[in-house]
């Protein structure tokens, strides 16, 4: 049950270390929950590949079903070159978020807690990406990641021409004037480009912190012993909300290195 | 939200608000690179090899399938063709078979004929010897049978000049 039904707090806005005042204050109770997610997928990723055989079986044969379907769900976007270039990424990306995201559904998350120094609770787990963080940290990463690609699959030339150099057949003034208009488009696109981490940041931070916040407020309309009633039917949509989220954020980072490498792809092919 | 935001960005700077600083920043970065470097090696690398290895051996079966339809498609194509001709070689020969037998039947009936006639001549031959033969004899015996009568009718013994006078007369009557 959630804090607001079982001690009238509201969730905050940033994570908090459980730890606060030794030495592992550096360790939020947000990534606690981003270690567990972590460590079920490895571990389940584990017991899938433990015994591969070329006639799949048990958790092989469902680890096999998932990658396969999302790299062919990447390859629709990406084309066959880059997703083979690429897939662990998004592959690793969409399982992190999805398993992150359902963690935070599980009761006790943000409702076990401590009280700090100051009197404030401090819960013990707090979901993954309800840390900006976190989504910073992932889209800063793809970020990187994305300009590696994007320089090593169409060239630095190819790069800067994609964005600043004008497109369509233009002769005399008209080229000038769609020069200057292309540069001017240019600049628009490279702060595009600089605010795509920071929206892919706050986008799932704040779904699923948002989400987190709808049920808390609806358990705390109604008296403790039904706060579970009207959340019940939101924790449905929090899964589907789960689910879109991790996709949202895999797909648009998919469709980002797409605009980008697309030249370079169609070269490859 | 907004209302959070905005009590919370009033008071105090934007990273505050949201908690974001250096050591959970860089915690979280870790971490999350971490589970890429770990899920790429244990999950993703073996799971697409095996996929890949699945995928080569799949194709590898389907070009060995189409090798064996073309095989056998070839196959059919040469056992039909060896049909045909064996049906045309069968044929040929019983056509050569036949021709060859009526050309030895020809042969040996002609033979036959050949050598019934041979026969029937010698045997007219023989049968002309023997009549010449006892015509001879016959008329030797002739001749000595009226030289014998002569000799009876006449009471006289026949010198041989009269016996031979008289046989050549009888046997020249009898010629005539």
């Amino acid at each position: 049950m959630p804090a607001a039904a079982a001690g009238g707090h509201q969730l905050p806005l940033y994570p908090e270390s459980p730890f606060e005042g030794t030495f592992l204050s550096w360790i939020s109770n947000s990534m606690i929950m981003v270690w567990i997610g972590a460590g079920l997928i490895i571990l389940f990723c584990r017991a899938a590949t433990k015994k591969m055989s070329i006639v799949p079986a048990g958790f092989q044969n469902f680890a096999e079903w998932l990658v396969e379907s999302l790299y062919d769900f990447f390859a629709n976007i990406l084309g066959e070159h880059l997703v083979k270039r690429t897939f662990w990424f998004f592959g690793a990306t969409f399982m992190l978020i999805l398993t992150v995201n359902y963690l935070a559904l599980i009761p006790g998350v943000g409702t076990i807690y401590r009280e700090g120094a100051d009197g404030h609770v401090i819960g013990f787990l707090r979901g993954g990406n309800a840390d900006l963080n976190m989504t910073a940290a992932m889209s800063l990463t793809f970020f990187a990641l994305w300009l590696f690609w994007s320089f090593t699959e169409i060239g630095t030339k190819n790069f800067f021409a994609h964005i600043f150099s004008p497109k369509g057949d233009f002769s005399g003034y008209m080229r000038l004037g769609m020069v200057v208009m292309f540069f001017l488009v240019g600049i628009l696109e490279v702060l595009s480009i600089f605010i795509r981490p920071v929206a892919l940041s706050f986008r799932l931070f704040g779904n699923i912190y948002g989400g987190e916040q709808t049920l808390e407020g609806l358990m705390a309309l109604v008296p403790k012993w039904l706060a579970f009633l009207p959340a019940l039917p939101f924790y449905f949509m929090e899964l589907l909300v789960g689910l879109v989220q991790a996709l949202v954020f895999t797909l648009l980072c998919a469709v980002f290195l797409k605009l980008m490498c697309d030249h370079g792809d169609e070269e490859h092919h | 939200m907004i209302s959070i935001l905005a009590a919370s960005g009033a008071e105090q700077g934007f990273f505050e608000t949201f908690g974001v600083n250096w050591p959970f920043f860089i915690a979280q970065l870790i971490n999350f690179i971490l589970v890429l470097l770990v899920l790429k090696k244990f999950a993703f690398g073996p799971i697409q090899e095996i996929l890949d290895k699945r995928r080569s051996r799949i194709a590898d079966g389907e070009a060995k399938l189409e090798e064996i339809e073309q095989k056998l498609a070839d196959s059919e194509k040469e056992k039909a063709a060896l049909l045909e001709k064996a049906n045309d070689d069968a044929k040929r020969l019983i056509g050569e078979a036949k021709v060859s037998a009526t050309a030895l039947s020809e042969k040996k009936s002609q033979e036959a004929v050949a050598q019934a006639q041979t026969i029937l001549s010698k045997a007219q031959e023989a049968a002309k010897a023997e009549r010449a033969t006892m015509a001879a004899e016959l008329k030797q015996e002739f001749g000595r049978l009226v030289v014998a009568t002569t000799s009876q009718v006449t009471g006289k013994t026949l010198d041989a000049r009269d016996q031979k006078r008289i046989n050549e007369e009888a046997v020249s009557s009898l010629k005539n």
